[in-house]
């Protein structure tokens, strides 16, 4: 059997268990590859019925315009269900401060929003793209990954989870984030998308755009990012390796127009994804973790 | 290109994680930038590459499995780096539990260890369809054949009472990479393949001409129902008479899909959605099988079992939860047979319960009819777990016997 089919299998494989052990779960999504995949990966696992849950994305306010335009092609195309939580709201809500500076993320502001929708729908499960070739701490994640009723991933007491055996069972408020992908490379996403013809944000593609060099890192000029005098300004040929926020996603340089070209870039290149592309793990070798700890995806 | 699912497993301290930074670092896997962040203290510790978490790093010990991911031309692996540690045993029964292969690594100057012992045991349990022994550290044994041979020739003895028996044995030194992924000019009176290559060639079983297994994980609504579930073993065909347990209904299969195809003929494993021609009703935990080659069917059975749960030992008295694939029922388990002792191998009885990481004869008894198999005749549909239903948590798993 093909590896890819092998992958394509164990994540129809958990979609379903998580259809048949959960009430009410919700699938996250991004606009980003990794998401995209996993809708076309839950059409497959439900055909011929439709998608039998919503789609959540929560909305940081400092999204690519590409992506948000896909994401809603993508949901009329589907015919799913689109809920938009907004990071704005909550900090207003909860009165937290609005990250300011050059580059402000409100990355980990996103994990109160995900907290507020959990309670506010009930969700007992939230799929998401994660995959463990993406940075330490998660490569230690469960596909079922448990968590307490505060969204807390607890490292050093996760469950036992043996052969295909997810157990999804919890007590109320507690929920478990399920992720179908773990066991995917970026490589093998790639290959996926190539395998299956799945259409993506154009700014995973080359394309002219005007950035500021921010620690060897390009970080596009937009709305959210606004260039001093003091920054070293270029304009070339660039495309996104992930799609996060304008505010804390690098492009990186590239002439790569096709998925093949992507594909070819991505075999001869020497730096990781987040490495390349994410300037908010740069701050300490733990930072993925304690974001989790924290209820963060 | 298909994939190969592989451990590495052996006592604190004798290399399984620089053995996986070694084979990562010569088939080119390690990206620039991570290797930067291995570079601690002057020289790369390659150990760093699976240590994920803040307080593995700090105690120098890897607590739970970490998943990593490398591809040569030929095939794409997926490691799981498991802990060595005593306390942890649980955690590698779970790395190990989707393994083709396990790496079992002994230190040359310390010989098998009790934790070779409870890892053979754990590989034992599982029955992983393919053990590699690697004697590592050979370079601070003067790559002695003596040394290799003894330790051996004493694994030999473990492995014949485990019921070990498909085991190839390599001398290694993770760190200088002799062996792992090519021949050491060291070991001259070796001539057997390195680790990457038995990686590479090694072929599991197949169950996809074995006797028709399909475990219902939820319905596909439409116009008429469909089931969603997964082949376990087998082939299933359409016009296929099948029995559903535990109801022990029958039913004609009139239309498969797959992906979002509509096809005849399934071989496992394959996920799928079915229908059936005759009003029948099916419904998760439900399993498939062929009308005239049924699986066992009743109220318990005798199993090999591992306590998982660190807090709360098994309670005799306790209902708990059995799942088999999708299949639940209540579940008892009133008496142990008897205890494995990990220092001699030898069953042995004692009054106090089980408890976390240690294993197990036992009689498990259902509240509520299940059906199951052998481990022989289907794998797939031999084994489970045991879950507490009060704090929801996986305290055992099991196999049939």
């Amino acid at each position: 059997m093909d590896y890819l089919d092998i992958l394509e299998a164990e994540a129809v494989y958990i979609f379903r268990e998580v259809a048949g052990q959960f009430k009410r779960p919700v699938l996250l999504f991004s606009g980003g590859k990794d998401s995209t995949v996993l809708i076309h990966l839950a059409l497959k696992a439900f055909y011929p019925s439709p998608i039998p849950f919503p789609v959540m994305h929560i909305d940081t306010g400092h999204n690519f315009p590409e992506a948000l335009a896909f994401r809603d092609e993508l949901i009329k195309k589907i015919n799913a269900k689109l809920i938009v939580r907004k990071v704005v709201d909550t900090i207003r809500e909860k009165n937290l401060p609005d990250p300011q500076g050059k580059f402000p993320s409100r990355n980990a502001l996103q994990s109160y929003t995900l907290m507020g929708a959990i309670q506010e729908f009930e969700f007992d499960a939230c799929i998401g793209g994660g995959r463990r070739d993406e940075e330490k701490a998660r490569a230690k994640e469960r596909i079922f990954s448990f968590r307490n009723a505060s969204g807390a991933w607890q490292p050093h007491n996760q469950r036992p989870e043996i052969w295909d055996v997810y157990n999804g069972r919890i007590h109320q408020g507690e929920n478990v984030r399920a992720f179908p992908i773990s066991n995917w490379t970026e490589l093998d996403v790639w290959k996926y998308i190539q395998r299956e013809k799945i259409e993506l944000p154009s700014i995973y593609f080359a394309h002219q755009r005007s950035c500021i060099v921010f620690n060897k890192r390009l970080v596009a000029i937009s709305q959210y990012v606004n260039p001093d005098e003091n920054d070293e300004i270029v304009t070339t040929t660039v495309r996104y390796r992930t799609v996060g926020d304008m505010t804390c996603t690098a492009a990186i340089e590239s002439t790569a127009g096709t998925i093949e070209d992507i594909i070819t870039e991505l075999e001869a290149s020497l730096i990781s994804e987040r490495g390349a592309t994410r300037i908010d793990d740069q701050v300490s070798d733990a930072a993925m973790e304690d974001r989790k700890l924290k209820g963060y995806f | 290109m298909d994939l190969l699912r592989f451990t590495t497993a052996g006592s604190v301290d004798d290399g399984k994680s620089t053995l996986i930074g070694r084979l990562l670092y010569d088939t080119g896997n390690i990206k620039t930038d991570i290797l930067e962040t291995l570079s601690a203290e002057g020289g790369i510790n390659l150990a760093y590459v699976t240590d994920g978490l803040r307080a593995e790093r700090l105690q120098k010990i890897t607590i739970d499995v970490a998943y990593k991911y490398f591809s040569t031309p030929n095939r794409k692996f997926i490691i799981t780096d498991a802990p060595g540690h005593f306390e942890y045993t649980r955690n590698l029964v779970t790395g190990a539990s989707n393994v083709d292969v396990m790496i079992i690594l002994i230190d040359a100057q310390n010989g098998i260890t009790a934790q070779t012992r409870r890892h053979s045991m754990v590989a034992s349990f599982l029955r992983v369809g393919k053990v590699i022994v690697a004697i590592n550290k050979m370079d601070l044994s003067n790559f002695s054949q003596q040394v290799y041979d003894n330790i051996k020739n004493a694994y030999l003895q473990i492995a014949a009472k485990l019921n070990i028996s498909n085991i190839s044995f390599i001398p290694v030194s993770a760190l200088n990479g002799d062996n792992v992924t090519s021949a050491s000019a060291n070991t001259p009176w070796y001539d057997g393949p390195t680790i990457l290559e038995l990686l590479e060639s090694y072929v599991g079983p197949t169950h996809a001409y074995a006797h028709l297994r399909l475990s219902v994980q939820c319905t596909i609504d439409g116009a008429e129902t469909g089931y969603a579930g997964k082949v376990l073993s087998g082939t299933l065909s359409t016009g296929d008479k099948v029995m559903v347990h535990p109801s022990r209904k029958e039913g004609l299969v009139s239309k498969i899909i797959h992906n979002y195809d509509t096809v005849t003929e399934v071989h496992a494993p394959c996920n799928v959605c079915i229908y059936l021609d005759n009003n029948i009703t099916l419904q998760r935990g439900d399993t498939l099988s062929h009308a005239h080659d049924t699986p066992l069917y009743g109220n318990g059975f005798e199993a090999a079992l591992c306590w998982m749960d660190a807090k709360e030992k098994l309670d005799s008295a306790k209902t708990y939860l059995l799942r088999i694939n999708t299949a639940e029922a209540r579940c008892t388990i009133p008496s142990i047979a008897h205890k494995i002792d990990i220092d001699t191998l030898e069953n042995y009885t004692e009054n106090a319960p089980l408890e976390a990481n240690q294993f197990a004869t036992a009689q498990i008894r259902t509240l509520d009819e299940i059906a199951w198999d052998h481990f022989s005749s289907v794998p797939e549909n031999a084994r489970g777990v045991i879950i507490d239903p009060d704090t929801n948590n996986t305290v055992a798993a099991f196999i049939v016997r």
